[in-house]
């Protein structure tokens, strides 16, 4: 492995094909995300994350089901969130499930926390949204508490006390999952992530560079004051999409029919201009090569990209087609970004590096 | 140096609109003038972005040319805001862009509103559509606006010309501008990651 992990992430969505106007059922969308995720160990990525939602069009409400099932047929890949929700969660029940999952998986797990961006979830799970922040740092703490701590006294304002509470089972090799904020537009989650010195994941997908360049600036620069490391220490994620075929207008004109109705970003600006305004690259392997690697030119060395493929209702052969030339990509992404790499940029956290960390600081 | 922002809302090429707002920016350029403040202005006319400011709408971010815009307005000292009435309130073109610009760019700004129209029966909607608007967005709204009606831009006896009630605002205006005092801009994301901070340091 390199020193930057490469992988995808998945919405979860179930959206038609508006070539054909063919909608996935529930069940053929949740066994297509198994196979494009067995597809990305093929093809040598290293991450696959998936989303959480409680509504449809989404079918990712239970995510360690998924990538419980997941970490059963493969070997390599190593699992994350995009995001679970802090806010809404129970913190006691992610520590569990997410505990099991690394015993399950050989620690090939991490999350990403983030708050959620559907309004009515928050009173469906019995919470208040105008909280949403109060309710993020306090279910955090117990979270890093309960896989810490042996035993758990603790009060808070939004969850039934727990007195003499002891997480079971206790994380693998008493290395708790890395964590990564995920955030679109607050640098509140920025600002959170740097104080823990947890990483920083930006969604980056539906912003402008520039957007990215103050979020993940702010995050290094909070990452350093509060004596986690330098800035250029702190860790970073982003996120990207890509449609490609070998011929770039191939791809431009495969990809339109889909960009042009997609459920975000439909119906608004072009193709063109909203690649040239965003991470969206829709063109040659080549093309994605060089777009990826000006990412660093604003965020910095980071260590961990994920790109959305399943997308804008693709079916499950073209994202699966996506998901070759991904490979080929990724291939020579490790090569390049590897180049110049300054010593002090750290590597990817893995769960074999933090345990060895632990060992080496007893 | 005072920096006047105006936006305008018109639609129509040559724009009542516009001339409006152009005879309110001389307006108040002048009697802020008068009180030796040395001042420029900068016009955001709203056609040109009408694509621009829907996309942003549905995408959540807004282009460079939009992006300018917003820094045209959040930067100044003082704004003057003018829009054709349309259906009883301000134009959907004048609404969608401040429903796009950045929370806070408004916080503190002395802001003079006019509006147009055909028929004069439309002058209050500067009383119950543009003031409540700006109200909101935390902007400190003129006491004095102008309405012109299309009659207004013609001859007129039985109510004070329209160059009267231009010239009073202006003065009301420029009044309300020089008490304001510096206007201190305000940034949504430094005050979200220091309220962060403050939650995370108890």
């Amino acid at each position: 492995m390199s020193a930057m992990q490469f992988g995808i992430f998945s919405v979860g969505d179930i959206t038609p094909d508006p070539t054909t106007g063919r909608t996935p059922t529930e069940h053929e969308r949740i066994m297509a995300t198994v196979a494009i995720a067995e597809k990305a160990e093929e093809v040598g990525l290293d991450v696959f994350a998936t989303g959480e939602h409680h509504n449809p069009p989404f079918v990712c409400s239970s995510p360690t089901t998924l990538l419980g099932f997941l970490a059963a047929r493969t070997n390599r890949l190593v699992f994350s969130t995009s995001t679970t929700l802090i806010t809404t969660n129970d913190p006691v029940k992610i520590a569990e499930d997410f505990s099991v999952l690394q015993h399950l998986s050989g620690g090939r797990v991490d999350v990403m926390l983030g708050r959620g961006n559907t309004g009515p979830v928050y009173p469906w799970f019995g919470e208040d949204i105008r909280q949403a922040v109060p309710l993020t740092v306090e279910k955090y703490d117990l979270l890093r508490r309960l896989w810490r701590e042996e035993v758990v006294d603790w009060e808070g304002k939004f969850r039934t006390p727990l007195h003499g509470f002891t997480l079971a089972p206790r994380p693998l090799d008493g290395v708790p999952p890395f964590v990564w904020h995920g955030s679109i537009r607050t640098p509140e989650i920025a600002e959170l992530a740097a104080f823990h010195g947890d990483g920083f994941f930006a969604n980056h997908i539906f912003w402008p560079g520039s957007h990215t360049e103050r979020m993940v600036q702010f995050y290094r620069r909070r990452f350093e004051h509060y004596g986690h490391g330098t800035a250029a220490q702190a860790i970073v994620g982003l996120g990207g999409q890509v449609f490609m075929r070998r011929n770039s207008q191939d791809a431009v004109t495969e990809f339109r029919p889909y960009f042009d109705v997609a459920p975000v970003y439909g119906h608004g600006p072009s193709l063109e201009e909203f690649t040239a305004q965003t991470p969206l690259t829709v063109g040659s392997p080549q093309q994605v090569v060089e777009k990826t690697l000006g990412f660093r030119e604003y965020v910095g060395d980071y260590q961990r990209q994920l790109f959305l493929v399943d997308h804008a209702g693709l079916p499950l052969k073209t994202v699966l087609e996506q998901l070759d030339l991904l490979g080929e990509v990724v291939a020579e992404l490790r090569v390049e970004m590897d180049k110049d790499r300054p010593a002090e940029v750290p590597d990817a956290p893995t769960h074999e590096a933090r345990v060895a960390a632990k060992e080496s600081a007893a | 140096m005072t920096q006047l922002t105006v936006v305008s809302g018109g639609l129509r090429e040559p724009s009542s609109t516009r001339l409006l707002a152009d005879r309110l920016a001389a307006s108040a350029t002048r009697h802020l003038s008068a009180q030796g403040l040395s001042v420029t202005t900068r016009m955001v006319e709203l056609r040109p972005l009408a694509r621009s400011i829907a996309d942003a709408m549905t995408l959540g971010f807004a282009n460079a040319e939009l992006e300018e815009a917003f820094e045209t307005v959040a930067s100044a000292d003082g704004l003057i805001a003018v829009t054709p009435a349309f259906n009883a309130s301000y134009g959907g073109l004048f609404k969608s862009f401040f429903d796009v610009l950045p929370e806070e760019s408004l916080t503190d700004m002395p802001v003079l509103i006019g509006a147009t129209g055909g028929t004069e029966r439309h002058s209050l909607v500067l009383e119950h559509a543009l003031r409540p608007l700006f109200s909101y967005l935390r902007a400190v709204v003129a006491p004095t606006g102008v309405y012109a009606a299309t009659e207004d831009f013609g001859v007129t006896s039985d109510q004070p010309p329209l160059d009267d009630r231009v010239d009073r605002a202006g003065a009301d205006y420029a009044r309300l501008l020089s008490s304001c005092g510096q206007r201190v801009r305000r940034s949504a994301f430094d005050e979200e990651a220091a309220r962060m901070e403050r939650l995370l340091n108890p």
